[in-house]
Parts: C-alpha cells; sequence; structure tokens
C-alpha cells in the first residue's frame, strides 16, 4: 500500500522518495524466531517444550552421574571398582575385557591374521567409491565371491587342501589384479586387461583374440602367486576359539553375502509360472519366514547331526551359519519379491519385444530396477540380520553378547552385566546406524533420475 | 519365408529343446527330482542315525511324567503332569505375554508416531532419537539390560519399593505384585452387564451413524457410550453388593505372600518387547500419516472441516490403510520376538519344549516339528486376518 499515495502532497510526485523497507519484526526471524515457530507456537506447545526440556535434563544428569561422574575408569577387580563406587559404572572391566569382545578367544599372537583380513577387506571394497575405476560390479563381485576362501584360511590357518590351495590363491590374485585395474584406471585412464593388451602386442589382433592375451597374464600371475605362497602356512586355530565381535562379523558377512543370492533365486521361484517350483519356494520361504530365528538355530544345532549321514560331523558354528543363511534368505526373498512386484509390466513387455529371453530380462531390465527400488528395504533386512546373529549366544557360541555375558562369569568381575552390556549395545548401535544412513545416502543418489 | 509362424513346426530334431512347455515341464521334473532327492536322503540319514542311537520316533512320550518344575505358569501345573501339558503351558505363556505385549506396543507406537509428526522441535527430536536407538541395537541385548541391569537390581523383598506409592503394589527383585481379584457370588451379574453394554454400545454407535448418514444429523455419541459402558457395569454391581474382594500381598518372612505375582524376567520381557516394538510401530505410524497426500488436508479446510475432524475423519482412516497391514505383521514378530524368553528364563514354549523337554526325551524331531507347528499356525491365522482386513479396506476402483 505503500506505493499508492491517492493524493499527491504539497511537493508533488516528483519529491515522493521511498522509505526502505521495514526489518522484519524482531519475533520471527533469527534465533527467537526460530524459537517462537518450533518451541513456544502455542500454550501447549511451551508446556511441551518445558517438559522435554525437564525429562531431557533427568535423563542426561542420570547418564552423567552413573558414567562418568561416579564411574570407575581403572581397576582390577570388580570389588575395587565397588569399594571406589556404590553407583557409578566400573568401565574398567569393560576395558579389561574389550580385546575379548572384539576377538573373542583368538590367540593374541594370532589376532594379526583377523586385522590383516579386515584390511584386505576395506581395501577390496574401496575401489567402489573411486569415480574413475570402471568394472565396478566385478570388484564388488570379487570381494563377495573369492575374498571369503583368503579370510577363512587367516582365521582358521592349518593345512591347505588342494581346493583351499588353489582358492587362496585365486583370491590373492584377485586382489592384486582389482588394485592394479584400479592403479591403471587412476593414473593411465584406461582398464588393466588393455593394458595388458597392448603391453603383450595383441592390439593389432582382432578383438576376439584379446580376452586369451588376458586369460594366459591371469594364467601366469596365478602360476606366481600359487608357487610363491604354496610353502606360506599360518598355525591352525579351530572355530572353538572364534569369538566377540569378529564372529558376529564373519555369520553376519556369510548370512548378508548368501542372503541376496538366495533371496533373489526364491523370489523368482515364487513367481514362476511353473507350479513345481512356485510350490516348492512357497514353502521355504513361508516356513522360514514364519518361525522365530531361535527356533530355526535350535533345529540346526540338535536336527542337522541327525539329517547328516553317518561320519560327517558339523560343527556348532556351522550349523549356525547354516541356520542364518536360510533365515536370511526367507526374508530377503520377500523384500525382492515387492520390488518386482513394483515393476510396471510394460517393463517385461519391451523387453519381450526387443528379443531378450527370461534370464535376460531378469538379470538386464527387471532387476537392477527392482533391487534400486528396494535398497531401504534390503539394507533393513541387513540391519535386521546383524541385529539376530546375537541369538547364536542362546546355543552357546561366543559372538559379542556371548563374550559380553562371559565378563559376568569370570571371577575377577563377578556379576558384572550392565556395563559390558552398554558397551556391546552402542557397538551394535554404531553399526547399524552406520548402514541405515549409508542406505538412506545410497537412496538418494539412486534415484537421482526419478526426481525432477 | 521370412515370418516365422511360432505355431508352425520346427523341422530340426532338436527343435522341442526351444519349446517352452518342454522347458517347463523339463525344469520342473529337475527340481521335483532334486527336493525328493533330497527329501529322501534327509529320510534315511536320519532314520539310520534315530537307529543308531536307539530314539524312538513318535508323540507317545507325551503321555510321560515331565518331572521338572515352571518356574511361572498361567495354567495350573505340577512336575507330574506329562510333557504334553508342558507344550499347552508353554504355548499359552507365549501368547499370554505376546498378546499384552502386542496391544501395549500398538498404544505406546501409536503415541511414538504421533509425537514424531509434532510441530515442537524439541519434541520431534526427542522421539526420533528413542525409534533410532532402539530400532538400531539388537533386542536381545535389550532385554538382558532390563532383566539384568533394572530388575535384578531391584532391592530385596524387605525393602520393596511401592508402585505409586500405594503399599499393595510393591516391586522389588522376586517380581512385582498386584492384588488378586477374588469373585463373589453374585460377580456373574457384573460380567453379564459389562457384556450387555458393549453391545449397546456397538448398536448405538451403528445406529448414530446410520441416523447421520440418512439425515446428515451429528448425534454425539460420546457420552452416552462412556456412560452404559462404566456406568451399567458399576450400577449392577453395587446394587447386587459388590461381590468382589481383593487378597493384598503382604510382607511375611523373606518374600510376599498372596495376591498375583509377576516374576522379574516376565517383566522385563514385556517392557523389552514393548519399548523395542514401539519404535517400529512409531515408524509406521509416521509413514503412514505422512502418506496421506497434503490435498486431502487442503481440500478438508477449503470446504470448512475443522482440523480436529480433518484428522478424525480425513486423515486417519486414509493412513490406516497404510499403516495396519505392516502393523499386523509387526504383531507376528512380537509373537516370534518373545521367543527370547528363553535368554532370561522366562518359561515360554521354545523354553520349557523346545529347550528343557528337547534335552530330557531327546525326540528332536517331533518337539521341533510341534514348535514350528505352533508358530505356523499363529503366522497363518494372523495371515489371515490380514488378508480380510486388505480385502475390506481395498480403494473401491471402478
Amino acid at each position: 500500500m505503500t506505493d499508492t499515495p491517492a493524493t499527491p502532497a504539497a511537493g508533488g510526485l516528483d519529491d515522493f522518495t521511498r522509505k526502505p523497507d521495514m526489518p522484519p519484526p524482531i519475533a520471527t526471524t533469527g534465533v527467537i524466531g526460530w524459537l517462537r515457530s518450533n518451541l513456544f507456537s502455542t500454550p501447549f506447545n511451551t508446556l511441551l517444550t518445558i517438559v522435554s526440556v525437564y525429562l531431557i535434563f533427568l535423563l542426561f544428569q542420570g547418564v552423567y552421574h552413573w558414567a562418568f561422574e561416579t564411574a570407575v575408569w581403572s581397576a582390577n577387580t570388580r570389588r575395587e571398582c565397588l569399594d571406589q563406587t556404590a553407583y557409578g559404572a566400573c568401565w574398567a572391566g569393560v576395558g579389561y575385557w574389550f580385546g575379548s569382545f572384539v576377538y573373542g578367544r583368538y590367540p593374541s599372537d594370532s589376532v594379526w591374521r583377523v586385522n590383516l583380513s579386515w584390511i584386505i577387506f576395506a581395501l577390496w571394497m574401496l575401489p567402489l567409491w573411486f569415480p574413475k575405476v570402471s568394472f565396478k560390479p566385478f570388484i564388488g563381485l570379487s570381494a563377495v565371491l573369492i575374498y571369503p576362501f583368503l579370510a577363512g584360511y587367516l582365521y582358521l590357518g592349518g593345512e591347505r587342501n588342494w581346493f583351499m590351495q588353489i582358492m587362496v590363491a585365486v583370491a590373492i590374485l584377485g586382489f592384486i589384479i582389482c588394485w592394479l585395474h584400479v592403479a591403471c584406471c587412476v593414473f593411465l585412464n584406461r582398464s588393466f586387461g588393455n593394458l595388458v593388451v597392448s603391453l603383450t602386442g595383441f592390439a593389432k589382433q582382432p578383438e576376439r583374440l584379446h580376452k586369451f592375451a588376458i586369460l594366459a597374464t591371469a594364467l601366469v600371475g596365478f602360476a606366481i602367486v600359487y608357487a610363491s605362497i604354496s610353502g606360506w602356512q599360518v598355525a591352525l586355530i579351530g572355530p572353538n576359539k572364534w569369538g566377540g565381535l569378529f564372529l558376529t562379523l564373519v555369520i553376519s558377512g556369510i548370512g548378508i553375502a548368501s542372503a541376496l543370492p538366495i533371496g533373489i533365486i526364491a523370489a523368482l521361484g515364487r513367481r514362476s509360472k511353473m507350479p513345481v517350483i512356485r510350490v516348492v519356494t512357497t514353502a521355504y520361504i513361508e516356513l522360514f519366514r514364519s518361525v522365530p530365528l531361535i527356533t530355526v538355530l535350535f533345529m540346526a544345532t540338535t536336527m542337522f547331526p541327525l539329517f547328516l549321514p553317518e561320519g560327517i560331523v558339523l560343527n556348532k558354528l556351522a550349523s549356525a551359519i547354516v541356520a542364518v543363511c536360510l533365515f536370511s534368505g526367507a526374508y530377503m526373498a520377500e523384500t525382492v519379491r515387492g520390488g518386482l512386484q513394483a515393476i510396471d509390466k510394460g517393463q517385461y513387455e519391451a523387453s519381450a519385444a526387443l528379443g531378450l529371453g527370461f534370464w535376460q530380462t531378469t538379470a538386464l531390465i527387471i532387476m537392477p530396477q527392482a533391487l534400486k527400488l528396494m535398497i531401504p528395504n534390503i539394507v533393513g533386512s541387513f540391519i535386521g540380520l546383524f541385529k539376530d546373529t546375537t541369538l547364536v549366544a542362546i546355543i552357546g557360541l561366543y559372538d559379542l553378547l556371548g563374550m559380553v555375558k562371559a565378563v559376568s562369569h569370570d571371577p575377577k568381575w563377578i556379576g558384572l552385566h550392565t556395563e559390558p552390556l552398554v558397551a556391546a549395545s552402542l557397538i551394535y548401535f554404531i553399526g547399524c546406524f552406520a548402514m541405515s544412513r549409508y542406505s538412506q545416502h545410497l537412496e538418494k543418489t539412486l534415484g537421482q533420475g526419478d526426481r525432477r | 519365408m521370412a515370418v516365422i509362424d511360432s505355431g508352425s513346426k520346427r523341422n530340426d530334431s532338436l527343435g522341442f529343446v526351444n519349446d517352452q512347455r518342454f522347458r517347463s515341464v523339463f525344469y520342473q521334473i529337475l527340481v521335483f527330482g532334486l527336493v525328493a532327492w533330497v527329501g529322501w536322503s534327509l529320510f534315511t540319514n536320519t532314520s539310520n542315525n534315530l537307529a543308531a542311537r536307539g530314539i524312538a520316533t513318535g508323540l507317545d512320550f507325551l503321555s510321560s511324567t515331565a518331572g521338572f518344575s515352571i518356574a511361572w505358569s498361567l495354567l495350573e501345573y505340577k512336575p507330574n503332569d506329562t510333557y504334553g501339558w508342558v507344550y499347552v503351558v508353554g504355548l499359552t505363556n507365549t501368547l499370554f505375554v505376546a498378546l499384552i505385549s502386542i496391544v501395549l506396543t500398538t498404544i505406546l507406537g501409536f503415541f511414538v508416531g504421533i509425537l514424531r509428526l509434532s510441530k515442537n522441535w524439541l519434541v520431534a527430536v526427542i522421539s526420533s532419537a528413542y525409534v533410532e536407538v532402539l530400532r538400531n541395537t539388537p533386542l536381545l541385548i535389550q532385554i538382558y539390560i532390563w532383566f539384568l541391569g533394572v530388575f535384578s537390581l531391584l532391592p530385596r523383598p524387605k525393602q520393596s519399593m511401592y508402585l505409586f506409592g500405594m503399599d499393595f503394589l510393591p516391586l522389588n527383585n522376586r517380581g512385582f505384585y498386584v492384588p488378586k481379584a477374588i469373585a463373589g457370588e453374585l460377580f456373574w451379574l457384573t460380567t453379564v452387564a459389562f457384556i450387555i453394554a458393549v453391545a449397546g454400545v456397538i448398536w448405538l454407535n451403528k445406529w448414530a451413524v446410520k441416523k447421520q448418514e440418512r439425515t446428515g444429523k451429528h448425534v454425539p455419541t460420546l457420552w452416552y457410550t462412556l456412560g452404559l459402558l462404566f456406568g451399567l457395569p458399576l450400577a449392577v454391581f453395587l446394587l447386587s453388593g459388590s461381590p468382589l474382594s481383593w487378597e493384598i500381598p503382604v510382607l511375611k518372612g523373606f518374600n510376599f505372600r498372596g495376591g498375583t505375582s509377576v516374576p522379574p524376567a516376565m517383566c522385563a520381557l514385556l517392557i523389552a518387547l514393548v519399548v523395542y516394538h514401539s519404535a517400529f510401530v512409531g515408524e509406521m505410524v509416521r509413514a503412514g500419516i505422512l502418506s496421506v497426500s497434503h490435498g486431502q488436508t487442503e481440500a478438508a479446510y477449503s470446504l470448512g472441516v475443522k482440523p480436529s475432524w480433518t484428522m478424525r475423519l480425513i486423515i486417519i482412516p486414509q493412513a490406516m490403510r497404510a499403516i495396519v497391514p505392516p502393523l499386523i505383521s509387526l504383531w507376528m514378530n512380537v509373537i516370534k520376538n518373545s521367543s527370547l524368553a528363553i535368554a532370561i528364563g522366562y518359561p515360554d514354549v521354545v523354553s520349557v519344549f523346545m529347550q528343557t523337554t528337547l534335552n530330557q526325551s531327546g525326540h528332536a524331531i517331533e518337539v521341533v516339528g510341534m514348535v514350528m507347528l505352533f508358530y505356523m499356525t499363529c503366522s497363518l491365522t494372523i495371515s489371515f486376518c490380514l488378508n480380510i482386513y486388505n480385502r475390506k479396506i481395498q480403494l473401491r476402483e471402478r
């Protein structure tokens, strides 16, 4: 309304100069405005804010008092802790046992093997985040398919039979090639295969011969690696010594890695038009989804020994892993099926029109879209599986929770329950929270094309 | 001919390999053969192993005496009861704790979901922290923390805490005690009155809805409903001479006698289940309410519907369509997760049957099969209900 002067003032229109805009009322901007609109907008809201502040204060005061103010950080036994404080937390016990929380009863002079396997895995996966690297699906697949043999040998040790001899060599070779490829991509802007072809002088040959050059190089590499590690051996450490976070990661890692393939196959089977396949996969999925994991684990420990032919003895860890894989596969199948159902029928028709067969349609058209849609749910299942592995503690394996429970049986720290449990839940929280945040990030980056 | 008719016969002798019908039959026979082979080898292995260990199969063991005691049971149980009765007692214990958890979880979860959508920043932050912390830590650890870190640290019976300062609600490390209601002779009249009141309320609300649909007039039923629901049974109760007495727990010696006791394991399990799953329900409720397009709210406002009615009549009914299916499968999860009771010694079906009975009798296959059958029955029942509900609320599209 300011610029509609109905009656010109004495000075005429020429004298009109617009005044600068008034600043917005102080109560609607800045900190005060934010506070007003978010915390004190109505009397009821103000009341809520005051109650919340009071609750937060009580919570923080209690936690601070217990976990920091009166806590004991160094002591040799629980008795000493109790002498120093009647109420506070006894973190000394957690500190004393922390190594065992991570590695279980793994001999401390061999712990480097576990650390090495984790470092190799991290290095193997790292290139997936490099923008310039090509053939990323192969790097990821190789990490999932051949890394476990190397890690398995590092954990278990002992003599290798011919199969493990080969697979360990393949795994080491795969790791080396992966990083050679990464180096090529980053510094030379070409793939490792391309480099091999030009170095061996095959570049002038027709393209169909190129793969032979790469294959020959790989074979030579394999021979070198095989020969150089054939004498290498580490001491045998049986699975009964495995424990702690390390064991949790072994079980949930195998579970996660096998859940997706099992789930995809079962989901495809359930949607198949062939009645026998549909019935078999549906029965599998429904059976495992309708019973709790603990009953599956009990089934594994009590019934697997009966199922197997005489002479074959499955240790407890192996049966637990099989149970976890079957269980997580069934859940993943339903997740994948949800994704498949969301795919438009036109996609199938279009790929049929292009002349693609069932497997081509599934692998190239349907699955990429379905899996992308389902990323939050897939990661959700992974988080669920990671949390569910705590149940193996009930059947007597010493995973992270099993080790935490073992603290209270240690004569020196007898009865120390709460602090180790809190520490363990903190570890789980960090792992699960990071996974869920990463999935949200992934959803955003991969969903870029759907947003306009 | 450039056009190949799909119906025409191929000339080459291997043409049938590319025939989809042939392939389908072939794959099915393959899978069937594989499953049959695995099943057969499992069966032969198992019977060989059982024969080698001298274990007889069959359900005869169910009628032999169990001989162990059960810490707490809803049904009457004595150590000289049979294994079959142990199964039933375990089932009822599981269902009891699961049903209470389901009801409380749903209520608390709706509350959490509404708080997460609060316009008050602080409330939203607190509730989202609540959800994240609970969802991202294993339930088993939470159960242990409630059991070992809370209920086991309570004072001994002599120094009992009293809930809300009431001396008939003692809470100590032996559990939680509530007065036991003992029904007098004429108490059945009150029960009947209550049933009549419920039926009356249902009829009244249906009538009110019908009347509104016919005449467009809104009939306020809230006060009538409350009056009928509480007033009628109360009046009958008082008229029939208050036929209800209370057995109050009293400290005698080292422990409380009388009243109904709830063991610490059950308290811990209940609270852990309710708190853990409420975080999931909260997320479902939030997602459900957010899934209703904002246009619905705007349309309601532009029609002059007031905000509280908009929420109740427009938003919530549509949100329920997104909330209920996952909510029902969460209820199934509550039943399944109640099996973690075994970790802290609450005698549920897994604990008393799958562990104790199995270890004593050695009938692995029968016991595991029976427990799985129970959970599958629950699951099938729940998914049956879910299907009915889904059919009922599905959008009627043209």
